[in-house]
């Protein structure tokens, strides 16, 4: 019914075109088209594109950079461990080079010991030597001395007696 | 009858619009002359906006703008073009804008036209079209071989052809400019009646207090229609493209 009143209301054709209508329509969609191709549509292009590339490289870049950093890593690890053998290797030749140093000072100590304390006991055996043969002459000396002494006192047997303990004192003095 | 008191306008006065200039020439510039201009200058305008922005990480207009473009380019011209119709997407963008704002003036308050809707729009747009896909098949496998390829079926027996070689020219060079017009110009037609139907009926409801209680039944369905002009708009624009686009890329190959 609603189509029935709007046909029947209806004088001119609503599906044919009009001229006007036409040609501006033709010729907004050719300017469009135009401007479109020639002047709006690039840049918008291009950027995408830019873009496009620019996040291709930056995940490239990023993918290089990743392996460039892994390749250090391992030259840092390999490094420190080479460092940490080198460390150890020191370490146990100074070691070595320790214990060697103090094994030869303490032979060469000993080696000094036992021929000071020969020297010492060399002098010592000289040195008891000539006591030895200086007491002998003394006692000698004194022996005479005491013989002259108790042919002296022959008669004085009391007397004889004091003059043998001084005579022993006067030794153990002598030795002391 | 609540029907007899409601006046519908003739359908001259919502489809056939006054000159606004250049009246009495045949530049008559009228209110569907226009909305094609602006339709123009707002895809231009898009475009320069976002040509303009130059952002790395898109926002607003690029974003909206860029996102069309990709759209355009992955939906229409490589999936059905394929690589080799990388040249054609500036004019296919056009192409779509064009038609998609044509249409969406069919749901803007003061304007409520499709330009779309009359004839005028629709079948240049189509003879473009058909004129484009014939010069590129002509161009691409040359005259003989184009026009060959185009009405005469590989692998059919002979007295086969006499009754399919006509068919052939009938759906190539006739039927697909007209169905490309035919299929713009009648969506967008009923839905600019089917809205004005359904807005004249809510006034009139409006304006009798006697319709007041059926009056959001007619008012909610110009709401959901006008949502659904909008979502039509955008599909047609979209089935002509990516129409044009096959049309073109077919006769780009031969694919007999």
């Amino acid at each position: 019914m609603i189509t029935t009143v709007i046909i029947a209301a209806d004088s001119s054709n609503p599906i044919l075109p009009a001229t006007g209508e036409i040609i501006w329509s033709v010729l907004s969609f050719l300017l469009l088209l135009l401007l479109l191709g020639k002047w709006a549509y690039p840049p918008v292009k291009k950027m995408m594109a830019d873009r496009a590339a620019k996040i291709r490289n930056d995940i490239d870049a990023a993918e290089l950079a990743r392996a460039e950093a892994q390749r250090t890593l391992e030259e840092y690890r390999e490094q420190l461990a080479q460092a940490k053998r080198e460390a150890t290797h020191i370490l146990d030749e100074a070691r070595q080079t320790g214990e060697a140093l103090r094994a030869d000072l303490l032979a060469k100590a000993e080696e000094d010991l036992a021929i000071l304390r020969s020297r010492n006991e060399e002098a010592l055996r000289i040195e008891r030597q000539r006591v030895i043969a200086e007491l002998r002459s003394e006692v000698g000396s004194l022996a005479l001395e005491l013989a002259e002494k108790i042919i002296d006192a022959e008669v004085d047997r009391a007397a004889s007696q004091s003059l043998i303990d001084s005579f022993i004192s006067e030794i153990g003095a002598m030795q002391a | 009858m609540l029907l007899a008191g409601i006046n519908f306008p003739p359908i001259s006065d919502v489809l056939n619009w006054k000159a606004i200039a250049f009246s009495g020439s045949p530049f008559a510039l009228n209110k569907v002359g226009l909305i094609t201009l602006v339709s123009a200058g707002i895809t231009l305008l898009l475009f320069y906006l976002a040509g303009r922005q130059r952002q790395l990480v898109p926002s607003g207009v690029q974003n909206f703008v860029e996102s069309m473009v990709d759209f355009i380019n992955n939906s229409i011209v490589l999936d059905v073009m394929g690589p080799e119709g990388a040249p054609w997407a500036p004019y296919l963008t056009g192409l779509f804008f064009f038609i998609l704002f044509s249409n969406l003036f069919e749901v803007i308050p003061f304007i409520q036209m499709p330009a779309t809707a009359r004839m005028s729009v629709p079948a240049p747009l189509a003879i473009m079209v058909w004129f484009t896909f014939i010069t590129v098949g002509i161009r691409a496998q040359g005259i003989g071989h184009y026009f060959k390829n185009a009405v005469v079926p590989s692998g059919v027996p002979g007295p086969l052809l006499v009754i399919l070689v006509p068919l052939e020219i009938l759906s190539n060079f006739i039927v697909r400019p007209f169905a490309l017009a035919v299929r713009l110009f009648g969506n967008l037609l009923a839905g600019h009646l089917l809205l004005l139907t359904f807005a004249v009926i809510s006034e009139a409801m409006f304006v009798k207090s006697i319709g007041l209680v059926i009056l959001p039944l007619p008012f909610a369905m110009l709401t959901a229609l006008t949502g659904y002009e909008i979502f039509v708009s955008a599909l047609q624009a979209f089935i002509f493209t990516i129409l044009s686009a096959l049309y073109i890329a077919e006769a780009m190959k031969s694919q007999h």
